[in-house]
């Protein structure tokens, strides 16, 4: 319980920080707001008074707080280049990026248990070289490249995929994934990288164990000891490192989404960073960093809860 | 050992061939890399041309020499001042106590938590497109991997006698850092360092494919891919050679340093 509770709290430590990380770095940049927000034809006067209305003559850390609580709350404030909240923009777009993700991981996590359990079986043998080298694939490949490739070399000489666009789940369930599979699936070669490394490693730490040798003496076949222990530890491996490849798997989804044209949130960015709307760029930040925080915490509790040794002596640092 | 020695090799070979065709760049390349032709637009690889040309006529192998000049230019320079500023950090934070260490720690935290793409592209947004900002992006992006390297390496020293000897002389944090903290945890540090490289490379092509890197008429491996992204149905083949070479370049960096990694800590880990 003291575990979880400064969990909790460091996690939102982060936020913290992450929020006046972002705050500070987009300072800098150069242009004013207000004057951005009313068009080169306002007067002076109604310039002043947005600047005023939008807090922006108070002092920076005043401006922070209180763009903070506003963002515990929900509030984001308006898109200048939309005209909309940017709280409602923000959601519009979570169901394809979270959509995107989510597949991705399903189509990562069963493969890298395989690869991961069956080139632990055969250390050194062809499947584990092969696994290896397609680890190495896995980490060295540009996400956009493969993304490029698979554009031109699949979804435009078939009509199975779409080229571009996103295909909402109530218009159909196969059309939706359909629309999200070739993105989902450059996604998922990114994170079977470090997944096959993490099963591999945790299946050959528990084929080294005592208990195989055991099991060995008592006359077990060797399959039936393998499912019962070792491929049980190499089930949860990829769990643990979830929370950790979160980071990396939103950046290639911001890449991803950019080259089919997804409408997720990694597009709506792209967009604020290009056209300099510093609220929106703000919001979607402070959002996807968040996430990545948030899930990290979770995956971190439930490790803790799923694995009592974890629960003695540990200390945080 | 031997396989060992085959996979550095390959990753040696791999990686010497941006920096060759780099370096040459400098005094030849086959044609001028921005001169354009429209007459001799998008063909395939021919003995005039070997990696053909693209959708303004200019010769594809110079263009990418030039962009090997740019990738690792901004690939090393990046590493190198995101390690300094992470190893100090780090080390800081390692050897401070109570509010300043958790201060540290938190703001570790909170970079790591960030997705690497995400955080250039802020900086970008903040100070504008080009080679030195794309560089300031991805050296803080650099930062965390290399502070809780150096914060969990001091960590380890601190135990060791010849740190608590130091203490008792009244050594200063800092000078204890510089001379003491530094040369135990450099080889770490350093294949640390040669691995990061093939990601910092995979960013900056990242930027430049999203339009935010390096600026045209400059040329870059993903700007190159962004170009040939607007013609990949008419002359799908734009896509390939600048792909490729890419790919090579980051495999020959991981290559090599998972190779050095091996051989630098885990044989010392072993004795």
């Amino acid at each position: 319980m003291r575990f979880i509770l400064s969990r909790l709290l460091s996690g939102v430590a982060v936020i913290f920080v992450v929020s006046f990380i972002t705050f500070i770095i987009l300072m800098m940049i150069p242009g004013d707001p207000a004057l951005l927000s009313l068009g080169t034809e306002a007067t002076p006067e109604n310039v002043e008074a947005l600047r005023d209305a939008m807090g922006f003559n108070e002092p920076w850390y005043v401006q922070f707080l209180e763009w903070f609580t506003s963002f515990i709350s929900g509030d984001l404030g308006r898109s200048y280049l939309y005209g909309e909240e940017i709280s409602t923009l923000i959601l519009q777009r979570v169901p394809v990026t979270v959509s995107v993700a989510l597949l991705s991981l399903l189509i990562a996590t069963p493969i890298a248990l395989f690869i991961g359990v069956i080139a632990a079986l055969y250390q050194n043998k062809l499947p584990d070289v092969l696994a290896r080298t397609l680890m190495q694939i896995g980490d060295a490949m540009p996400s956009f490249w493969l993304a490029l490739l698979l554009l031109v070399y699949v979804a435009a000489g078939s009509s199975l995929f779409p080229i571009s666009g996103f295909t909402p789940i109530s218009e159909g369930f196969i059309d939706s994934i359909l629309s999200i599979l070739l993105p989902s699936f450059v996604l998922s070669l990114g994170l079977m990288g470090t997944m096959i490394r993490i099963v591999r490693s945790s299946m050959l730490i528990a084929l080294k164990e005592d208990y195989m040798l055991l099991a060995k003496m008592n006359g077990i076949s060797k399959f039936k000891t393998i499912v019962k222990y070792p491929l049980r530890s190499a089930i949860i491996a990829p769990l643990t490192i979830i929370g950790m490849q979160m980071a990396g798997l939103l950046s290639g989804v911001i890449l991803v989404e950019n080259i089919f044209s997804l409408p997720g949130l990694g597009r709506l960015l792209l967009v604020a960073v290009q056209q300099r709307d510093l609220f929106l760029l703000q919001g979607i930040v402070v959002v996807i960093v968040s996430t990545v925080v948030i899930i990290n915490m979770i995956t971190d509790i439930l490790y803790r809860l799923a694995n009592p040794t974890m629960r003695i002596g540990g200390r945080d640092e | 050992m031997n396989k060992k020695n085959v996979l550095f090799i390959i990753g040696i070979i791999l990686l010497l061939i941006p920096v060759v065709l780099g370096l040459t760049s400098f005094f030849y390349t086959p044609h001028p890399p921005n001169t354009m032709n429209v007459a001799n637009r998008m063909q395939y690889p021919s003995m005039e041309h070997l990696l053909g040309t693209d959708q303004f006529g200019r010769d594809i192998l110079s263009r990418i020499m030039v962009s090997s000049r740019y990738a690792l230019f901004i690939g090393i320079t990046s590493v190198f001042f995101g390690s300094i500023m992470g190893v100090m950090l780090g080390a800081l934070g390692a050897i401070s106590k109570g509010i300043l260490r958790g201060l540290i720690m938190r703001m570790i935290d909170g970079l790591m938590a960030f997705p690497g793409v995400l955080l250039a592209m802020m900086f970008v947004a903040a100070l504008g497109e080009g080679i030195w900002n794309t560089i300031l992006a991805i050296s803080i992006f650099m930062v965390p991997v290399f502070a809780r390297l150096s914060y969990s390496l001091v960590l380890e020293q601190q135990d060791k006698l010849y740190i608590k000897a130091a203490k008792t002389y009244g050594v200063k944090p800092l000078r204890m850092i510089y001379k003491h903290y530094l040369p135990a945890i450099t080889p770490r540090i350093v294949t640390q360092f040669s691995a990061s490289i093939g990601g910092a490379i995979l960013t900056e092509s990242s930027l430049s494919f999203l339009g935010l890197g390096v600026q045209p008429p400059n040329a870059s491996w993903g700007l190159m891919l962004n170009e040939a992204q607007q013609y990949m149905l008419t002359f799908p083949y734009l896509t390939v050679p600048s792909g490729v070479i890419l790919m090579m370049t980051v495999l020959g960096f991981n290559l090599v340093g998972d190779q050095l990694n091996d051989l630098l800590v885990r044989r010392k880990g072993r004795n």
